[in-house]
C-alpha cells in the first residue's frame, strides 16, 4: 500500500495533475479538498502521510490550514503547492513546519521529489 | 490620484511568457502595450484576479475562444473530450492565477510584506457579468500564433497601510 495523500488545490485541473504524478509512483490518493476549511476537516478523517496544499483559496486559505493540521498534529507531512513564491511566505510556511514549498508551475520531477522527501 | 505605472508590465511579461510556455507549449511574443479609461476584456474569454497588498487593484485576462481551447487542449493532453469541456474554464483560470501569482513574486521582490492575489472570476461568452473596478488600466498585448492574449493591469500603489485598507474595504472584486 503506498503512503496516503490528500491533494488540496481549489482548481480541479492542479489537482489532476498532482494525482497523475504522484499516483503512478507509489502514492495513494485518499482524498481530495477544495479549500482550507475541507482540508482540516479531511485530515483529521482520513489521517493522511502527506498533504500538497495550495495557498490561494476561498473559505480559508491553505496557511491557516496548515496552521491548524500542524496544531493538532505537530508531525504531519505538509507541502505547499502554489503560484505565490514570496520569499515571505516562503519563510512563513518554513517557520509552521511546512516541508517543503513548491511554485507553480512546477515539473513533475519537482513535485514528486517534493513529495518523497517530505515522508522519509 | 491614481497611480498606474509602466514598471508593473514587465513582470507580467516575464510571467506570462514563462507560464503559457511551460505549461501549453505555445510561444508568447510581446506585442503592443496601451491604455484604458477602464479594464473592459477585448476578447470573448475573461478571467479577472484582484491584487492587493502595495499595490492594489484587478488583472483582467482576456482572449478568444480558439486559443483558450488550444490551450486547455494541451493543457489536458490524453484526457477525454468530456474531462477538457468540464475542466476548461478551471484550466484558464488555473493560468492566470499562475500568471498573477508568479508576477506579484517579481513585483515584491526585497519586500517585507506579501502581495497577495485572489481567487480568478471567470467569464466565458458575450455575456460577461463580472464587476470591474472603475480604474484605468495598462493594456499588455501578447502574441500566440493561435491568436493574442490581452491583459490589462488596474492597479494603483497604495503608500500606506490605511490606504490599503480602504481598498480592501471598497471590494476588489464582486461578481454581479
Amino acid at each position: 500500500m503506498g503512503k496516503k495523500v490528500l491533494v488540496v488545490d481549489d482548481a480541479n485541473f492542479m489537482r489532476t495533475v498532482v494525482k497523475d504524478t504522484l499516483a503512478p509512483n507509489g502514492f495513494e490518493i485518499v482524498g481530495e479538498a477544495v479549500n482550507g476549511a475541507e482540508a482540516v476537516t479531511k485530515y483529521a478523517e482520513l489521517k493522511p502521510d502527506l498533504v500538497t496544499m495550495d495557498i490561494t483559496m476561498k473559505v480559508k486559505d491553505g496557511l491557516e490550514a496548515a496552521r491548524e493540521i500542524l496544531a493538532a498534529d505537530p508531525n504531519a507531512r505538509i507541502v505547499m503547492v502554489t503560484a505565490l513564491g514570496q520569499e515571505k511566505m516562503l519563510l512563513d510556511s518554513i517557520a509552521l513546519g511546512v516541508r517543503d514549498f513548491v511554485v507553480k508551475p512546477f515539473t513533475k520531477e519537482r513535485i514528486l521529489s517534493a513529495a518523497e522527501k517530505a515522508i522519509h | 490620484m491614481v497611480k498606474i505605472n509602466a514598471k508593473h508590465v514587465n513582470p507580467f511579461v516575464e510571467a506570462a511568457m514563462r507560464v503559457v510556455t511551460q505549461i501549453t507549449g505555445i510561444e508568447v511574443r510581446r506585442g503592443h502595450l496601451s491604455y484604458k479609461e477602464k479594464a473592459e476584456p477585448s476578447y470573448s474569454v475573461s478571467i479577472i484576479i484582484g491584487i492587493y497588498g502595495f499595490l492594489t487593484g484587478q488583472i483582467v485576462y482576456s482572449l478568444d475562444g480558439n486559443l483558450a481551447k488550444r490551450m486547455v487542449d494541451k493543457m489536458m493532453e490524453g484526457k477525454s473530450p468530456q474531462e477538457k469541456q468540464i475542466m476548461f474554464l478551471d484550466c484558464l483560470g488555473e493560468i492566470a492565477n499562475m500568471i498573477t501569482g508568479n508576477a506579484a513574486s517579481l513585483l515584491n521582490q526585497g519586500r517585507e510584506q506579501i502581495l497577495n492575489i485572489t481567487t480568478p472570476a471567470i467569464a466565458s461568452g458575450t455575456n460577461l457579468s463580472v464587476h470591474l473596478v472603475p480604474k484605468p488600466a495598462l493594456v499588455l498585448g501578447l502574441i500566440t500564433q493561435y491568436g493574442p492574449i490581452e491583459i490589462s493591469i488596474a492597479v494603483e500603489e497604495k503608500e500606506t497601510l490605511q490606504e490599503v485598507g480602504i481598498s480592501m474595504a471598497d471590494g476588489l472584486l464582486s461578481e454581479t
